[in-house]
């Protein structure tokens, strides 16, 4: 369509909004309410213009101008809010004449009369909407002689956001969000008029996705309380890289400084998380600025540790290692670490000459499917099974599904981006449930959403999905084990069959099993599913693709630390949590690891190196849907600590020999070769790729019989680090032990209660929380890089109570 | 995921009034159950003079709603009450009509004679004053709401013994009235109030 | 058109014109005219029964012929606005009620509810049956408790009767209605927030489009009127469109309930052909102005005022004579001004209504009509106003116009521009002198 913006002619899709069609044309208006990804409301009345179509004559011609004989451009009577305006074949935008720059004028003064002059001690000074388009379309000065609205000013809506209800310029953003993308609405306008304010009854708003709103809050009034008063937008460095916290490979931007990193904040990646994060992501970098975070290498002395220069220790290390037959010596990564530091690892066993290599978790199976779906087709699916509990093991799928829900494909972007108003979405738009499916063992949060919930029993995940297969070849199946009739299991796999785009979602709980993920994967193929697999942690794809992986299944990770491997090197791992285990380390003839604390684990290490967080590398990780995306270092102090390509650096150094995978660089000269192309030129975005598919070797673990009836269950927060994180713990509470109401009220446990109970032999500190989302007998508990999603044994008869909950008044 | 606590437990509202709860959800259709969310204000309001918060909380779960949602929609309107009001709820309207017709007058007399502004409830819960807008009654200029019922054309005189009527707890007839061209005929035989 | 006009009978535009016989309001006031068998005994639905029997096409052509107007204060022709209606396909249709009767100086519509119900179901049937809508929703305003328990009971009765149900009146149509109850907020009489209450949300008004046609109450096809607008149409398909036409001026046809407030003899509800006169409504049918008078609100507050003048109040009342004059007919309720009031002390009175009554979602209204604009009336009220404080104010008024996202902040600014149009000198005076050229009077009938 043609569209005239200030007198620039261009031609634009239908449907496109008169705001980007300012945009589109270079333009500026200004805005307050519009968010991309969000429902256009014209709420703020900021970005009025002057606008005109043509008409037509009841016989469908242009109703003609009498002198130029063009068509004649009918003006609306009143200015109209360009956010909520479609445009038309032949419209007038003028967003430059008096008449609207008056406008303009006024709207900032009415949006100014009742918000606080605070700016000087307001997190959002300098990065403010309110004060750019103030100081931009304003005339400086206000005629309001009254005291302005005095509203509560610190008002914590949750231990990790802060509401300055006097800040606040009523955009609605922040309630639309919690209905829109998350459809959870815990936020909402209380009364109403000038007295309407931000609330919720909802103790701590209960939602995995709360921290978007202080990234789209476009005054100050909703604060990352984590980060407040620690700093000047200018004084921030900002690092625009990948989260390595789960799989998801979600755009993140890390604000740091002074050396240290002060908040995370949510990065654009239309692709993959548009501009949301979880709360696990944003607020679970806090462990990086720990004060015990090994800054410099320690070598055993004795009973204690001596620190050490690193080449001193890499020197020890060389010399040990030198006594060693190679194969006698093992390597293990953590899932999150780079394809960089893959190749290093890899370098190192190279050299040793050990098959004894193997990156943790990993469930076995390989994490590339047979026919994989990417992110945006998740976004854009017509059919949706889901197997597991994905709100918590990676929560930005949780998003995108909602997004399929809606049915409304991903925007066409502009030279300006991401559309500022899409007049596609709607307010309170109608969720179509049935496209969603869900297979859990416990009550999932995605339920709510779902047209079909099944809840199979606790590894039952296996019968469920061959019962289902049988059903798609029209073969008998057991009603109980599908867990619905049979001619509901029939619609479910019409829907599927006749579904433009099915796609399945597998997550851990069936990855954990070997006969799962087949009876998986053939379901898949019955119906023609494709599939998206949950990997475990971050780079679980890249570390299987750049084959970080054992010559042999005895030789994995379980099989280093059951004693084939006397000599081992750990990076970012703990298995010591178990006692048998460190019980088995203890003997180990040298035990070198690379972490960021003193984990029970280093505690018995005769040389600890000092590891990175996935803030402080520079590498790149391959996200679960086969996305090459760029992981940056922000500039933080970490001391003498390195990621795992120092650690070869130094050990080659100590050896006499230059390692391949020495520096990242180094590193990306191996995998240019192998990948065809040069991760140091990846864009921010990533770059998704054709994975090839390698017949994994399946880990022992998982060939293993499952032995108990309990959970242990991915978490958003990482466990292993909750304890370091001091607000999302605030916000979270601590690991938790969850439990069916009547199981919890038999061992007279309540919420809040913390005890310590045996998850498959290993003693575990864990809060207590009753939820009726739980079956009765089963027990709750999260999964770690040692002990991923999968069955667990809860000895909840040994269960120790170390402190009980509170009496609440 | 949050650590939530309990709340006290409170009987719930709807628990011996199953019928009534069912009769007001099937007034709508299925789609459409959360706008049984207004009635079921009403229908606590009415019992209680006041929704309190457990109440908003049992209405949200009923309708598979967050509390959040329920108060959102609740303090949007000026007659869902947080706190409970006074047996004899006085409303007047203080809009244009009836300020002609000496409604702010009206209004200072009753604050003086019960003691109260604008939005109090006495001690012993028997009066609540507030002010409200347009009641659509101005051609019967000023009106007094007590609850749910109108007394319209509240002279002086009226309005002394319509107080010392619910002083002694007894709520007259309304005095409805029609003016216009329908004012000849006999008033009202029936009442408004319930 | 002309010569047509000129050889047909003159148009109906008095009440005392013989040919002018209530219909509306016949029966309001009469004891027990809001029960069944009363309204039966006066003809009752027989106009539905007639609708029923014709083509739903047709009906909708005879309310388009008949000249209708919506009653509400928009004044959008009823027919047309039926004719919006989608195709039929399936899904479930709606034909609401908006009997949220808010505006102040209007009170037409609750004595139609209180003893007239059947009245309204009759109309809401009869607009059911022709936009093919088989629920029909009544939004009630919260106080009009007395109104809703009639409404309710003229349901139950309906019901019994076979009026409502399925296949009504021996029909095959099935209608049925649900009486919904407000809770005291003026925004719900705008159509989109009346949708928004009636399903349980915070009642912010929707965008347009998509019309209420296209997705009304729970985004389904649904058509809305007024209370006023369903029981004109009861007669109009009684009588005809040539009979409802007959009645007005060009622009404006048929009977037309008004209502006349302040201080005048007989204040009231008054039908009259549209096309009468202000002189005809306040002087002759409300018996005039009980004091002098300086102004007339012609159609609720939020309808700019016209200073009382014989001119004045010659005008006819109706749609495009109100437009002339910069103002409108809105809901027809009169508000007479007496001139012993302070303006600014009355349009003080009508922006605290507008500041109490606005939703609060978009930024001229919240912070100019409900925030600012009020404190500015209080600063003037107090005598500390001063001449560039009503330069201000002007200012304000002016981008509170057009810039908003629905009317009701052109409700609030518009009156209050006609106030500074028609009065400065009073504003002038209280900044001046720092006390009101009329003080506040304590008058209230003993
Ligand atoms: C702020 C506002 C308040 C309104 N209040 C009412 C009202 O109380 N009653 C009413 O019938 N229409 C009211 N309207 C008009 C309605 O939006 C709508 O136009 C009307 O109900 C349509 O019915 P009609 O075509 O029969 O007039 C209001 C409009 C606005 C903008
Ligand atoms: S708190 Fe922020 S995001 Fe929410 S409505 Fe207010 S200004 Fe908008
Ligand atoms: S009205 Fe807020 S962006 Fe258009």
């Amino acid at each position: 369509m043609k569209v005239t913006v200030n007198g620039t002619v261009l031609e634009l899709d239908p449907g496109t909004s008169a705001i980007d069609a300012v945009f589109a044309a270079g333009f500026d208006v200004p805005y307050f309410c519009s968010q991309p990804y969000m429902s256009p409301i014209g709420a703020c009345r900021m970005c009025l213009a002057r606008i005109g179509a043509p008409r037509k004559e009841r016989d469908g011609s242009w109703i003609l101008d009498e002198s130029s004989g063009e068509p004649k451009v009918f003006y609306f009577p009143a200015m109209m809010a360009t956010c909520t305006t479609a445009i038309m074949e032949g419209m007038v935008i003028d967003t430059l004449s008096k008449d609207v720059k008056d406008a303009q004028n006024a709207m900032v003064e009415f949006t100014l009369i009742n918000h606080p002059l605070d700016c000087p001690v307001c997190d959002k000074g300098g990065a403010c909407e309110l004060q750019d388009r103030a100081y931009e379309y304003g005339t400086g000065r206000s005629r309001f002689v009254f005291d302005k609205r005095h509203q509560e000013k610190h008002h914590p809506l949750s231990a990790l956001i802060t509401l300055d209800r006097e800040r606040c310029i009523h955009c609605k953003r922040c309630v639309r969000y919690f209905e829109e993308v998350p459809g959870d609405e815990v936020l909402d306008f209380i009364e109403r008029g000038g007295h309407t304010y931000i609330g919720t009854l909802e103790d701590g708003l209960p939602s995995n996705f709360t921290g978007n709103i202080t990234d789209i809050c476009p005054v100050g009034a909703l604060l990352d309380a984590t980060s407040r008063f620690r700093g000047r937008n200018w004084e921030y460095d900002h690092t625009f890289t990948t989260s390595l916290d789960d799989a998801s490979g979600s755009a993140i931007v890390v604000d740091a400084r002074t050396g240290r990193i002060e908040r995370i904040k949510s990065g654009l990646n239309p692709e993959v998380n548009k501009s949301w994060i979880d709360d696990g992501i944003r607020f679970g970098h806090e462990y990086a600025d720990d004060p015990e975070r090994l800054k410099r290498p320690l070598l055993r002395r004795g009973e204690g540790f001596e620190e050490v220069s690193w080449e001193e220790a890499a020197a020890f290390v060389a010399e040990r290692l030198a006594g060693f037959s190679g194969k006698d010596v093992g390597v293990a990564i953590r899932a999150d670490a780079t394809l960089e530091e893959g190749v290093a690892a890899r370098a190192l066993a190279q050299h040793v000459g050990t098959g004894q290599l193997d990156h943790a978790p990993r469930h076995g199976p390989s994490l590339v499917p047979l026919h994989g779906a990417t992110v945006l087709d998740v976004a854009t699916a017509d059919a949706l099974l889901v197997l597991g509990d994905v709100t918590e093991e990676l929560p930005a799928l949780d998003l995108r599904i909602k997004d399929a829900l809606k049915g409304v494909s991903p925007p066409e972007l502009f030279a300006h981006g991401v559309p500022i108003a899409d007049l596609r979405l709607k307010e309170r738009m109608p969720r179509a449930s049935e496209r969603l499916a869900v297979v859990a063992p416990y009550r999932v949060d995605l339920m709510k959403y779902a047209g079909a919930a099944v809840q199979v029993p606790v590894a039952g995940e296996a019968a469920w999905l061959q019962a289902m297969a049988a059903v798609a070849h029209a073969q008998p199946a057991d009603e109980a084990v599908l867990g619905m009739p049979r001619a509901e299991a029939e619609s479910l796999v019409r829907a599927w069959r006749e579904a433009q785009k099915p796609i399945m979602i597998v997550g851990g709980f069936v990855l954990a099993s070997e006969a799962a993920t087949e009876a998986a994967a053939s379901l898949a193929k019955a119906v023609g599913f494709r599939q998206v697999l949950v990997p475990p942690m971050a780079n679980g794809v890249g570390l299987e693709i750049t084959q970080v992986l054992p010559s042999h299944a005895r030789y994995d990770y379980q099989g280093m630390l059951g004693g084939s491997a006397k000599a081992l090197v750990l990076s970012n791992l703990n298995p010591a949590v178990d006692p048998a285990v460190a019980e088995r380390l203890r003997s180990c003839e040298l035990l070198v690891v690379h972490d960021l604390f003193l984990t029970e684990t280093a505690r018995l290490a005769h040389v600890v190196l000092p590891g990175t967080s996935g803030y402080e590398k520079d590498g790149t990780m391959v996200s679960l849907e086969g996305r090459f995306l760029p992981v940056r270092a922000a500039p933080v102090d970490a001391g003498e600590a390195r990621d795992l390509t120092g650690v070869v650096k130094a050990l080659g150094e100590a050896f006499g020999q230059r390692l391949e995978g020495r520096s990242v660089r180094s590193a990306r000269r191996v995998l240019r070769k192998e990948l065809g192309f040069d991760p140091t030129e990846l864009h921010r975005l990533g770059l998704l790729r054709e994975l090839p598919r390698r017949r994994a070797i399946v880990s022992l673990n998982v060939r293993e019989t499952v032995v108990g009836d309990s959970l242990r269950v991915p978490s958003l927060a990482r466990p292993e680090y909750l304890g370091r994180n001091a607000h999302l713990r605030a916000a979270l509470g601590g690991p938790a032990l969850r439990l069916h109401p009547e199981d919890a009220a038999a061992r007279g446990l309540r919420t809040g209660d913390e005890v310590v109970v045996p998850v498959d032999g290993v003693p575990r500190r864990l809060e207590v929380r009753v939820s009726d989302a739980v079956p009765r007998g089963v027990s709750l508990v999260p999964a770690t890089p040692e002990a991923p999603a999968g069955p667990a044994a809860v000895a909840l008869d040994d269960l120790v109570h170390e402190r009980r909950a509170l009496e609440v008044a | 995921m949050s650590s939530r606590q309990p709340l006290p437990t409170v009987t719930p509202f709807f628990a011996d009034k199953q019928e009534r709860l069912s009769e007001i959800l099937a007034r709508y259709p299925e789609y459409g159950r959360r706008s049984a969310l207004m009635p079921l204000l009403w229908e606590v309001q009415r019992a209680e003079r006041h929704v309190s918060e457990a109440r908003v909380e049992e209405i949200a779960e009923i309708l598979g709603l967050h509390a959040t949602e329920v108060k959102g929609v609740m303090s949007f309107y000026g007659t869902y009450h947080e706190h409970p009001v006074g047996r004899y709820h006085l409303q007047v309207c203080r809009t244009l009509s009836c300020s002609l017709a000496g409604a702010d007058t009206l209004a200072d007399f009753l604050e003086d004679e019960l003691d109260l502004v604008n939005g109090e409830t006495d001690p012993e819960g028997r009066f609540s004053l507030q002010y409200v807008e347009c009641l659509g009654s101005c051609g019967t200029a000023p009106v007094l709401q007590v609850n749910d019922t109108y007394f319209e054309r509240v002279s002086r005189s009226r309005c002394r013994a319509l107080l010392d009527a619910m002083r002694r707890d007894t709520l007259p007839e309304p005095t409805l009235e029609r003016g216009g061209d329908n004012e000849p005929n006999a008033p009202d035989q029936e009442g408004g109030a319930a | 058109m002309s010569d047509t006009a000129s050889s047909a009978p003159k148009p109906i535009t008095s009440r005392f014109d013989p040919r002018f016989e209530p219909t509306l309001y016949a029966h309001v006031g009469v004891p027990g005219s809001h029960t069944l068998s009363y309204y039966r005994s006066h003809g009752g639905y027989e106009a539905a029964s007639k609708a029923l029997g014709l083509e739903p096409k047709a009906v909708v052509d005879e309310v388009k012929a008949s000249g209708l107007r919506g009653r509400g204060g928009a004044g959008f022709p009823t027919g047309v606005k039926w004719s919006f209606m989608p195709p039929v396909d399936g899904r479930q249709r709606f034909i609401v009620c908006n009997a949220d009767e808010s505006e102040p100086g209007s009170f037409k519509d609750r004595y139609l509810l209180e003893d007239d119900p059947h009245q309204l179901i009759e109309g809401m049937l009869i607009a059911g049956w022709a936009i093919q809508a088989t629920i029909g929703v009544v939004y009630v305003r919260g106080e009009y408790y007395h109104a809703y328990g009639r409404l309710a009971a003229a349901i139950d009765e309906a019901r019994a009767a076979g009026i409502l149900g399925r296949g009504v009146l021996g029909s095959e149509f099935d209608f049925d209605l649900i009486l919904h109850r407000g809770a005291g907020a003026y925004i719900c009489g705008e159509e989109t927030a009346l949708m928004n209450s009636f399903e349980g949300l915070r009642a912010n008004p929707r965008l347009k489009p998509p019309f209420p046609a296209q997705a009304g109450v729970y985004g389904l096809p649904s058509t809305i009127n007024n209370v006023e607008s369903f029981c004109a149409a009861v007669h109009i398909v009684a009588r005809g469109a040539a009979w409802h036409a007959a009645m007005g001026t060009d622009d404006s046809k048929g009977m037309k309930l008004y209502q006349v407030s302040g201080p005048v003899a007989r204040p009231g509800v008054y039908e009259v052909p549209m096309g009468a006169t202000f002189r005809e409504l306040i002087m002759e049918l409300a018996g005039g102005p009980s004091e002098p008078a300086k102004a007339i609100i012609p159609g609720g507050s939020s309808t700019p005022l016209l200073p009382w003048s014989d001119a004045t109040l010659d005008l006819p009342m109706d749609y495009g004579t109100m437009a002339k004059h910069r103002s409108m007919l809105g809901t027809g309720g009169v508000i007479v001004i007496p001139e012993r009031k302070c303006i600014v002390d009355a349009y003080y009175n009508v922006v605290r209504f507008y500041a109490h009554e606005s939703c609060g979602k978009c930024t001229p209204c919240r912070e100019g009509s409900a925030t600012w604009l009020p404190k500015m009336y209080q600063k003037l009220l107090a005598g500390q106003g001063t001449h560039e404080d009503l330069a201000l104010m002007e200012d304000m008024v002016k981008h509170m116009r057009g810039t908003a996202f629905c009317p009701l902040a052109d409700a609030c600014a518009m009156p209050v521009q006609a106030s500074f149009e028609h009065f400065r000198h009073e504003y002038e005076h209280l900044v001046d002198q720092g006390e009101s050229l009329y003080p506040r009077r304590r008058e209230w009938a003993a």
